[in-house]
């Protein structure tokens, strides 16, 4: 089939198309407040849930800093600190980013262009997060055992559990950093059919 | 009042073009449901706009266009698609008649094209001229007229190749 046979058949659609019901102007508006409602909750549940966990446990660690004992933890206390108040802004910079569109005002391939770039912010910024908070587990277990007092030496079985959990975070991490540059490389290729 | 009045006149004489577009940039129904629905709200928030601007197929087309751009990044989760007025929206309701599965391989042929190219074969369809759819795209005309001859002889080879 020819571009133009496409072309008849494409305004044969069009015809009936146009011959259906209509959208009323109560169902129109039914539909803007709802998708209004589910806009706002969309941007907002899991990141401000998640971004709530890391600041209690940041505030949790403040409050009992004074308990670390030695220069070694304490130093970790604080690495872990600025990462649980770091992370969240990380995940709500890169959502807001995704979300700030140009919607009315951009051309189709302007809108490409800040999609694609838009994305490949986002997933760089995931990736870095990925990396961190596996940095934050590994450091907080020895920092949360030395809260309380006790030595992860003498914590029955650590070293077989904790080598065990770093491995399953790694691959966890692995296929979830996969995933992020298969998006990374569908955003690019946008990018290079923008300028063929 | 008025306004809202206006607004759905234009959307109900652009039902059409709406409609097209999240069929084409979706490959299902409740994500192309999604969509359509999407639009209505992108088109209605900026309506404001679009009242400054001299043509209303531009602005529509952009509109559309560019939402299903963005919507891009839900497609791959599994979204529900919320408000549906099924009456309202009748036309969706899927039918088997042979333009309908003609119309599904058109889909499929173009669905194997890039993002520009969608566009732009899209507005060709809807036969705009090679500077309405530079207009819109934000391409050159020069530019419009060498991407539909490449994509012209990509879908011939595509289509040969199915066969």
């Amino acid at each position: 089939m020819e571009l133009e046979e496409m072309r008849a058949e494409w305004n044969k659609l069009s015809k009936k198309v146009e011959k259906q019901e209509k959208l009323t102007e109560e169902v129109i508006e039914k539909l803007v407040k709802y998708k209004y409602r589910t806009g706002l909750k969309r941007i907002s549940i899991p990141e401000y849930v998640g971004t709530l966990i890391c600041y209690v446990a940041a505030a949790w660690l403040i409050i009992n800093f004074g308990k670390l004992e030695g220069g070694i933890y304490q130093f970790f206390g604080a690495v872990i600190i600025l990462l649980l108040f770091t992370l969240p802004v990380i995940s709500l910079k890169s959502v807001q980013g995704m979300n700030r569109l140009r919607i009315a005002t951009g051309t189709y391939t302007e809108t490409i262009r800040d999609f694609a770039k838009q994305k490949i912010r986002f997933q760089k910024l995931q990736k870095i997060n990925v990396s961190l908070a596996l940095g934050l587990f590994v450091i907080s277990l020895p920092v949360l055992a030395n809260i309380q007092g006790k030595d992860v030496n003498a914590i029955p079985n650590f070293w077989v559990f904790f080598p065990m959990s770093i491995l399953l975070i790694l691959m966890f991490s692995w296929w979830v950093l996969s995933n992020y540059n298969n998006a990374l490389r569908e955003a690019e290729e946008m990018l290079k059919e923008l300028d063929h | 009042m008025e306004d809202k009045k206006y607004f759905t006149r234009v959307i109900n004489e652009n039902e059409g073009i709406i409609y097209k577009v999240s069929s084409l940039y979706t490959n299902s129904r409740e994500d192309r449901d999604d969509l359509y629905q999407e639009i209505i709200y992108q088109l209605w928030k900026s309506f404001p706009t679009f009242r400054e601007q001299s043509k209303i197929s531009t602005w529509l087309y952009r509109v559309a266009l560019n939402t299903a751009i963005y919507h891009l990044k839900k497609s791959k989760r599994s979204i529900s698609a919320g408000f549906i007025d099924k009456e309202a929206l009748s036309f969706i309701e899927e039918d088997h008649q042979p333009e309908e599965e003609q119309l599904k391989l058109f889909y499929a042929h173009i669905d194997h094209l890039g993002l520009v190219e969608k566009g732009i074969i899209l507005l060709y369809l809807e036969g705009k001229n090679h500077e309405e759819i530079a207009d819109i795209v934000g391409l050159t005309k020069t530019n419009v007229g060498t991407r539909i001859s490449r994509i012209k002889d990509k879908l011939k080879t595509q289509i040969n190749k199915t066969n």
